[in-house]
């Protein structure tokens, strides 16, 4: 299970997070929702060590690990794996040798056939198949999208966190991306945090939802509750995705 | 302007901090020598070239510069070996470190800028790896190393500059060009240009590095590092120049006994 408890961050004079506190059980997806600039990636680089809280506590299974150093943190990020705005993929490397770095540094012992294996079952979860020894810049950018999650399941984190993962993607990708987060769940009963400002999909795969403004959550709970919200913001995003749906 | 100055100073702490980290995993977590060489053939492949032409314009407006004055006096014969010797000492390592100040430290600072901003080194800290380590170290090596190789090319290439301006221009031959090179270039000489080149290629690495590593904001971010390391670079290597002038001419004081 993990746990933000109180957690603040501020750049310089700026506090983006304002004492956030709230909890994701283990399997379920949870949905972060919010507009921009109001903290929802910074609060997920909070929870991978890539940003340190000013103050408060992230808990993960019983242990706090906001004080851990650089490599204390390795192991939490081999259970918690990210999955980035940007598809983050490397230039200079092939799709299959992108999928395979996280493999060489976490797994140090693994033979190049594991490696392999590995692989090829993470290319096989995002429906990508053949295209191992094309470069990031080769195949489009839906496509860059699911090989850096396939990246992501390639070390088998117990816990996956999506930032805006379909930012950038036309409609039909970005029903494939859902439909694979929602997939990988169930079949690799994997929790997920989902950083997102799009109401219309979580409306569809969220077990859970928060909506941030401002560094606070004005909104926390399931689908149902949340379409019976009567915060403005709440009520615009709900707005917004149904008229997205009968578009 | 305070707040200028507080800004400098603010850049040189977070750059002597970053080099403090880099030395560090240089020290404990070594790269590996293949990611070392892949950058050292990649630098050197980028500036070659450039630093061939450059250096044999140099050499030539060297002795150029030279034969006009030392002609007055009718002595000719010393052309060919205070045109080496300059450049040998001083514009040689000089001209390398503003070579690869345009092309590899501008290029450097934008491949990191861009790998910062589109998330690739924060995802190379979630993969399990140290961004020093992986794409730091390897980077700042192969510039140092290869600043060598490309000092190399660019001292023949001026002293061939030098001796067909020698020939042609000032009328001299080339025995009598290269007669005098091997009295007036000294092993000190060759030292000293040595020691330079270093300086000014750790002066470049380090903020070609820092600045491409620490970009923020996108690609405006990307562009304001490249230009801030293109500024910064030129100033330090010039200021690098001076220092390093005093210390050999102190170290040459110690070594005559004087």
């Amino acid at each position: 299970m993990i746990r933000f408890d109180k957690v603040k961050k501020s750049f310089g004079p700026k506090e983006v997070l304002k004492g956030i506190s709230f909890s994701v059980k283990k399997g379920e997806i949870l949905f972060i929702l919010g507009t921009s600039g109001t903290g929802k990636s910074v609060l997920l680089k909070n929870l991978v060590g890539l940003l340190r809280p000013t103050s408060g506590e992230i808990w993960i299974d019983g242990q706090e690990v906001s004080h851990l150093t650089e490599e204390e943190y390795l192991p939490v990020r081999r259970r918690c794996g990210m999955v980035f705005q940007h598809p983050a993929l490397f230039d200079s490397l092939s799709v299959y040798e992108n999928v395979a770095f996280g493999l060489r540094r976490h797994f140090s012992d693994l033979k190049e056939s594991q490696i392999r294996e590995k692989v090829m079952e993470s290319l096989n979860l995002v429906h990508l198949n053949g295209i191992e020894s094309k470069r990031p810049q080769e195949i489009s950018y839906g496509m860059q999208k699911r090989v850096s999650l396939a990246r992501t399941l390639a070390v088998g984190p117990e816990v996956l966190l999506f930032d805006e993962p379909t930012t950038g993607l036309d409609p039909i990708t970005t029903n494939a991306i859902n439909q694979l987060i929602q997939e990988l769940s169930h079949k690799l009963q994997t929790t997920s945090i989902v950083v997102s400002h799009d109401m219309h999909c979580a409306l569809d795969i969220a077990d859970r939802v928060i909506v941030l403004d401002q560094g606070h959550i004005v909104e926390e709970g399931d689908v149902e509750h949340l379409k019976q919200s009567s915060h403005p913001l709440v009520r615009d995003f709900l707005q917004e995705a149904l008229s997205a749906e009968r578009a | 302007m305070l707040r200028g100055l507080r800004g400098i100073v603010e850049d040189i702490g977070g750059g002597v901090v970053f080099m403090g980290q880099v030395l560090s995993v240089a020290l404990f977590k070594p790269c590996s020598f293949r990611s070392i060489s892949e950058q050292i053939v990649k630098v050197t492949e980028q500036s070659w070239l450039t630093t061939a032409v450059a250096g044999f314009f140099v050499g030539a407006i060297m002795t150029v510069q030279f034969s006009l004055q030392i002609q007055q006096f009718g002595a000719l014969g010393y052309l060919g070996g205070l045109a080496t010797s300059g450049t040998i000492r001083e514009v040689g390592p000089l001209l390398i470190a503003f070579m690869l100040s345009g092309k590899v430290g501008a290029f450097t600072s934008a491949e990191l800028g861009t790998m910062r901003v589109t998330e690739q080194i924060d995802a190379i800290r979630c993969l399990g790896a140290n961004p020093i380590q992986e794409i730091i170290l390897p980077r700042w090596l192969g510039i140092v190393c290869s600043s060598f190789f490309l000092l190399a090319v660019g001292l023949m290439m001026s002293i061939g500059g030098g001796l067909l301006m020698g020939m042609f221009f000032s009328g001299i031959s080339m025995q009598e060009y290269v007669r005098h090179i091997p009295t007036i270039v000294t092993s000190f000489s060759i030292l000293s240009g040595l020691f330079k080149c270093l300086v000014f290629a750790m002066v470049l690495a380090s903020i070609c590095t820092y600045k491409g590593y620490t970009a923020t904001g996108g690609a405006r971010g990307v562009g304001r590092a490249v230009v801030n390391t293109a500024v910064a670079t030129m100033v330090a290597i010039v200021i690098a120049d001076w220092v390093t002038s005093v210390f050999s001419d102190v170290a040459l004081r110690i070594v005559l006994g004087d």
